[in-house]
């Protein structure tokens, strides 16, 4: 009996040490300060930039000890967080990106947070963040999770690749007149084309194609339902992409070789347009002329400025942790204006929050660095409906570069991407 | 008689404890392994196999399923793909790579001192998978600035595709890097059947006026046949779980000419949530691996010589 109780405990001990040291959220580190456990994805450089936050915060708080736990790459970022939620390992806060927010919130892993942001201990109010931005981490009406920082989609311009093509307007001169408009960019691609250049350079993602959607007057989700292949201007807008990136018009970053991709082009003036956001800037810095380049927004059929896309993240609570108290201190600092501007000093990010405006105009650069403000103030993070689909906005980005291609043709493509999206949808 | 009738109960007395503490040793022993077995490949393993007739997003609820998510997976054409994508590693990686193998096998057993190269083959084995991924990356980029292409156009004037952008070529471009990087061990275990053919019936079929051509036709390819077809087994397996390479190698995500089984088992659970869609796309990869290997097993009748 003896002998057999030890084998069994020999079993019951391999078995624990086979089975990985997961370590659940929010552990106190014995009687001194507790260890809050945070994640994100990026490079060791955004990684640095959290440097100061966290030798800020530690000073003002001695009970709390942070824990970065970074990965590197974005796309095995929330494979990991999902395996971690699974099995009760996941951090106390950790970021959560605008096209897996609205699983996380439905699966009922978040914390909700509006008591919290708008109580005495929050740093920053649930109105201190603008609307638009909130995207699939509000649901009826709670918060799930705080936008960290944003970046505003808006259309780089390359001036010295305008006048080589003939162009003498000034994209954002046109912008202030009220006379950027759709037809305007188009005749413009369609010139830098014709002197050999790329008109414009897109990242295949929600961010253009929606935006580029939204400047021809068109719907993307309409009522819950994915209307971007039937809504006539959103067709349109579809059909012109697909025109300008087989007639070379537009070309695709993510086709472009590593070596001699869309900065590069972009620095040798050989496009005229680049959408991306403020972290272009440090692209440009690189070995750009920075006084050749400046932003205008995604153009509208008016000229009125629209709604744009604004690439988002959030920071979110797990539901699990044992510290909420904690977790949520680092929470509401590491996103209230005081955070965003520590953090955000020397990044390429736009801060999400009021008042922190200083970030993004001291600089002077670019001359109309107030676009991406106005971008963010009245933009759209990722549909809600889209967010609440793992997966579902990569499968359109992947479809809508077969259509891109030419690997499937227009009218078939459309049909596809509405059986997929239908699909997934249930 | 009395010297009998006390000798009989001790000697069963004494061969009992004996036997019962080999069961405890062995016990001991194999108790680590056999918890790890229940722990990393059983229990795994039948969670997958429920999981595959549920609907489960990972965090919430689970819900029947029945054989949804097989009829799902077998009208998509996403699978379809991966599973052709698959097969075409299989056909390239299978025959070509065990091919060269064994002919580097034979040069280097009749080579003295082959050492080195028995090393220098075999380095690519014990080099990490992501490295050699890493590597051939820079050597099969696209247009002038991989390596490969590079030298293509500087030597020769070809004007090579973009072998891991285009999606008719990648699947070339991985089958090359699988081929590389398994080599040294093909090599290594044929070179070990090789060892184990008795010189004297070469040597006799020498005497007998036989060439190398037909000494390695009529002896040593029989006589190598059941090391064959263990690695051919073992090669067909392994292509069909190729992931970690093609994943550094070439985001499949990018390029669908990249997708594998694997890949699509973790896109499905890990990227969509849909766990059991993803079981049982694994479920049908498992079937398949299965269902190729009884034809080997079927073939070994006909074509594996056991004797000597």
């Amino acid at each position: 009996m003896n002998r057999a109780l030890a084998v069994l405990g020999i079993l019951a001990v391999a078995t624990t040490a086979c089975s990985g040291s997961g370590k659940a959220p929010g552990v106190s580190s014995g009687s001194g300060p507790v260890t809050i456990r945070w994640s994100t994805w990026g490079s060791a450089e955004d990684i640095k930039l959290y440097e100061k936050f966290t030798e800020d915060f530690e000073q003002r708080h001695p009970d709390i000890k942070l824990k970065l736990e970074p990965v590197a790459k974005y796309e095995d970022y929330h494979p990991k967080l999902l395996a971690q939620l699974t099995s009760k390992t996941a951090p106390d806060v950790f970021f959560v990106g605008d096209d897996n927010i609205g699983k996380f919130v439905s699966a009922g892993v978040l914390t909700p947070l509006n008591d919290k942001l708008a109580g005495p201990s929050s740093k920053s109010k649930p109105e201190d963040f603008f609307e638009g931005i909130y995207g699939g981490a509000k649901k009826d009406g709670q918060i799930y999770g705080v936008p960290n920082d944003t970046n505003p989609e808006v259309l780089w311009f390359d001036k010295k690749a305008l006048k080589d093509a003939g162009i003498t307007e000034d994209p954002a001169a046109l912008n202030e007149a009220g006379r950027w408009t759709m037809a305007t960019y188009l005749d413009m691609n369609a010139k830098l084309k014709a002197a050999g250049k790329a008109g414009s350079i897109f990242w295949n993602w929600y961010g253009s194609t929606y935006s580029m959607i939204n400047g021809f007057g068109g719907k993307v989700w309409d009522g819950g339902k994915f209307v971007a292949t039937t809504d006539p201007k959103a067709r349109a807008a579809l059909q012109a992409l697909t025109k300008g990136y087989q007639d070379k018009t537009f070309l695709s970053a993510d086709l472009l070789p590593d070596s001699n991709g869309p900065s590069t082009q972009f620095l040798k003036h050989k496009a005229g347009f680049y959408a991306g956001g403020r972290w272009v800037i440090d692209s440009l810095k690189k070995g750009g002329e920075l006084g050749d380049y400046d932003i205008v927004p995604f153009p509208s059929q008016t000229g009125r400025p629209m709604p744009g896309a604004v690439a988002a993240s959030y920071l979110a609570l797990n539901k699990d942790t044992k510290l909420p108290e904690q977790a949520f201190t680092f929470l509401t600092e590491f996103v209230s204006k005081e955070g965003q501007l520590i953090r955000l000093k020397d990044g390429g990010a736009v801060p999400s929050v009021k008042g922190a405006e200083q970030i993004v105009l001291a600089g002077g650069y670019p001359a109309h660095a107030q676009t991406f403000l106005d971008v963010r103030d009245t933009g759209f993070a990722n549909y809600p409906e889209e967010v609440a689909v793992p997966g579902l906005t990569a499968d359109i980005n992947e479809h809508l570069m077969k259509v891109w291609t030419g690997k499937v043709g227009f009218d078939e493509g459309m049909t596809q991407l509405q059986k997929l999206v239908d699909g997934k949808l249930g | 008689m009395t010297v009998l009738t006390r000798a009989r109960p001790r000697a069963v007395h004494q061969a009992r404890p004996v036997r019962n503490r080999d069961g405890w040793w062995a016990a001991f022993f194999l108790a680590p392994q056999v918890a790890a077995l229940l722990v990393f490949l059983a229990f795994p393993l039948g969670f997958a196999v429920v999981l595959a007739f549920m609907r489960w997003d990972g965090l919430g609820q689970k819900e029947w399923a029945g054989f949804d998510n097989f009829a799902a997976q077998l009208s998509d054409p996403e699978f379809g793909l991966a599973v052709w994508n698959t097969v075409k590693l299989a056909l390239l990686t299978v025959p070509f790579g065990l091919g060269l193998a064994l002919l580097i096998a034979v040069a280097l057993n009749n080579v003295k001192g082959g050492g080195f190269y028995r090393v220098l083959y075999f380095l690519p084995v014990v080099t990490s998978s992501v490295a050699v991924a890493l590597m051939w990356q820079i050597i099969l980029a696209g247009n002038d600035y991989g390596v490969l292409n590079a030298s293509l156009e500087r030597w020769f004037g070809i004007s090579a595709p973009d072998w891991l952008g285009d999606p008719g070529w990648v699947i070339v471009a991985i089958a090359v890097v699988t081929i590389w990087s398994s080599l040294g061990l093909n090599v290594v275990i044929f070179l070990a059947g090789l060892q184990t053919i008795p010189l004297q019936i070469v040597e006799a079929a020498r005497m007998d006026g036989a060439d190398s051509l037909r000494i390695f036709r009529s002896i040593t390819l029989p006589l190598l046949s059941p090391t064959i077809f263990f690695s051919t087994v073992v090669a067909v397996i392994s292509s069909f779980q190729a992931f970690d390479q093609i994943y550094v190698l070439v985001d499949p995500e990018d390029n669908e000419g990249a997708k594998t089984i694997v890949y699509q088992v973790y896109e499905l659970g890990f990227k969509d949530f849909q766990f059991g869609m993803s079981s049982a796309a694994a479920l049908i990869l498992l079937v398949l691996t299965l269902l190729v290997t009884l034809v080997q097993f079927a073939a070994q009748k006909r074509l594996v010589h056991y004797d000597s």
